[in-house]
């Protein structure tokens, strides 16, 4: 007698599942419609009209030069491949030096000479990019380096706290057992 | 096992790979074949891609006459690249930096240089084929799962193919005397269209479901670190060519119409269509286009301070096997040969769209005749449902 209902409740489930199941791959349209803001949202921050990058780190003095710097995004190096853990940077030169610098670094820690000046940026003196290959085992004490070269082979170096340059890469550093 | 329950299977195999996705399915199609013309649709809705001459013997400028008309409307402005589209009626696409930090791309007349417009910020051809390459899924550590999800269709998709062929009994036939017979219901008439249409689209199937399962190998593969390239390692300007200067400006380069006899001196027959200007101050002016095979680009790195060519890639450098797979993209989106090959390739995307829906309706139709004749046996036979839309899709089929 008990079974009665559960029968009853069980064919109107399977007769709602055999009328249904084939459409159920409608919900599969959730996916882009779920990421078309975050599209929308990196599709203006590659155009640049969301600034630099997703956020700002400010400017930058190196020596009579200055340039502004962002990281593109707010957040933890990814992984790439066999090459490791890599963090992206932007940067924009100054009015007064974008005729004068041909070319700029960045490295963490200081680099020995210029031809060790760390990875170039590539890009215009208007919007320029660099992808910095994080090590795990970073300490969390450690500085940025900006190497700037003029057209002239002059060289200016300026550094700043990793910690002050992503806050994002410190706090996963801290997560990859790289303490100091 | 007999001859009739042999082909029951298959054509059980033949339905059960599309229908309980058929709706992922159809979208997939649809916006492959509306990425296929997305160019030519954005060209229809925006006047500023068009390429009007000003008199209809006016001459096309050359790219450093392109670059000066660019800097005289807009001196701020930093060129990055330009890129002539396939066909002499789009404008040329210029890569251009504003000192704000925007970059984007321009819409320059090729006879005026004049600056016609941005490409609006809602780029429907980036975005349709976002949409149907990896259903919007973003790139986080290698390819996006969305990549996966769509391009793993190409499997169901091939096996549609050769179950639909081995169903339809002697389909060749159906070349001979194509059937679509209108006035005897819509189950009768998406049966025929079903078959017609697919034995006129094998080779376009065949070519869809082959090149995307290379860009799910592709994905693979890259993912997995396995790389088939013999594409050598991007270098960079050796730091003694370039010059200092005392004045501490910049060493002058060489002009684009230089870099192009450079790069036409060493590919013969080369119809260059994009040159794009080095990325900084060690790397190369890269000038590219096609040649006799229009299923490949060649292109060639060019020193900008002494127009030295440092490296090309050209037809002769890939591998075979690179031949087969550096042809495949061209040969999915239809984008090889100009606007009749994109339109042939559109006409088949939606011939291939309607498959899809047909596929269904006909499973629709037969169940509600499979349904209605499980409910008059329903008392008797309550479970009998499926084996009914079996044997009505076998009576369907062999009609």
């Amino acid at each position: 007698m008990s079974q009665v209902p559960t029968q009853a409740s069980r064919s109107t489930l399977s007769r709602f599942w055999h009328k249904w199941r084939f459409h159920i791959n409608v919900l599969l349209l959730l996916v882009p419609l779920g990421f078309m803001p975050k599209y929308f949202a990196d599709a203006a921050l590659f155009r640049g009209d969301t600034g630099l990058g997703e956020r700002e780190i400010g400017e930058v003095q190196v020596g009579p030069w200055s340039l502004r710097l962002a990281e593109l995004r707010n957040e933890a190096p990814r992984p790439d491949g066999p090459a490791g853990y890599m963090k992206n940077f932007n940067a924009a030169l100054c009015d007064s030096c974008r005729e004068q610098v041909k070319a700029t670094y960045l490295r963490i820690g200081k680099p020995r000479s210029l031809r060790a000046a760390g990875v170039i940026f590539f890009g215009t003196p208007y919007r320029m990019g660099a992808m910095l290959p994080v090590p795990a085992k970073t300490k969390a004490d450690a500085e940025l380096w900006i190497t700037m070269e003029g057209w002239d082979g002059s060289m200016h170096q300026a550094s700043i706290p990793l910690s002050q340059a992503s806050p994002a890469t410190l706090a996963w550093l801290s997560t990859q057992g790289g303490k100091p | 096992m007999s001859k009739k329950s042999r082909s029951k299977i298959w054509f059980l195999v033949h339905s059960w790979l599309a229908l309980p996705i058929w709706f992922f399915v159809l979208i997939v199609c649809v916006t492959g074949t509306l990425a296929v013309v997305s160019q030519e649709i954005v060209w229809l809705a925006n006047p500023q891609m068009r390429a009007s001459p000003p008199a209809d013997d006016a001459p096309r400028l050359n790219y450093d006459q392109i670059v000066a008309a660019i800097k005289q409307a807009e001196p701020d402005i930093i060129v990055d690249s330009i890129s002539r589209p396939d066909e002499a009626h789009f404008a040329l696409d210029v890569r251009v930096n504003y000192p704000d930090g925007r970059e984007l791309t321009v819409y320059v007349n090729p006879y005026t240089g004049a600056i016609q417009g941005p490409a609006p910020p809602f780029n429907f051809q980036a975005f349709t084929r976002a949409l149907h390459g990896w259903w919007l899924v973003p790139f986080t550590n290698g390819y996006s799962w969305g990549w996966y999800l769509v391009s793993f269709l190409s499997l169901p998709m091939l096996a549609s193919l050769v179950t639909g062929l081995v169903v339809y009994k002697r389909f060749w036939k159906g070349f001979f005397r194509p059937t679509l017979r209108i006035r005897q219901g819509a189950r009768i008439f998406w049966g025929d269209f079903h078959r017609l249409s697919g034995i006129w689209s094998i080779w376009f199937i065949a070519v869809i479901s082959v090149t995307s399962t290379w860009f799910l190998i592709e994905a693979f593969m890259f993912d997995n670190q396995i790389s088939i390239s013999t594409a050598p390692v991007a270098a960079v300007v050796p730091r003694e060519s370039v010059p200092l200067t005392t004045d501490g400006s910049p060493t002058p380069m060489i002009s684009l119409e230089a870099a192009i006899r450079e790069a036409k001196a060493r590919i013969p027959g080369l119809d260059e269509s994009f040159v794009s200007m080095p990325a900084n101050a060690y790397s190369y002016l890269s000038v590219g286009g096609r040649s006799w095979y229009p299923l490949m680009f060649q292109t060639a790195d060019i020193n900008p301070y002494t127009g030295e060519v440092a490296a090309t890639r050209l037809l002769s450098d890939r591998s075979s096997l690179e031949f087969v797979t550096e042809s495949m993209r061209p040969l999915h989106t239809g984008d090889f040969g100009g606007i009749w090959i994109k339109l042939i390739w559109c006409f088949f995307g939606l011939l291939l769209s309607m498959m899809v829906l047909s596929g269904l309706l006909i499973w629709t139709k037969r169940t509600a005749l499979a349904t209605a004749n499980a409910l008059k046996r329903r008392n008797k036979r309550p479970r009998d449902e499926a084996a009914t839309a079996n044997s009505a899709g076998t009576t369907e089929i062999s009609q």
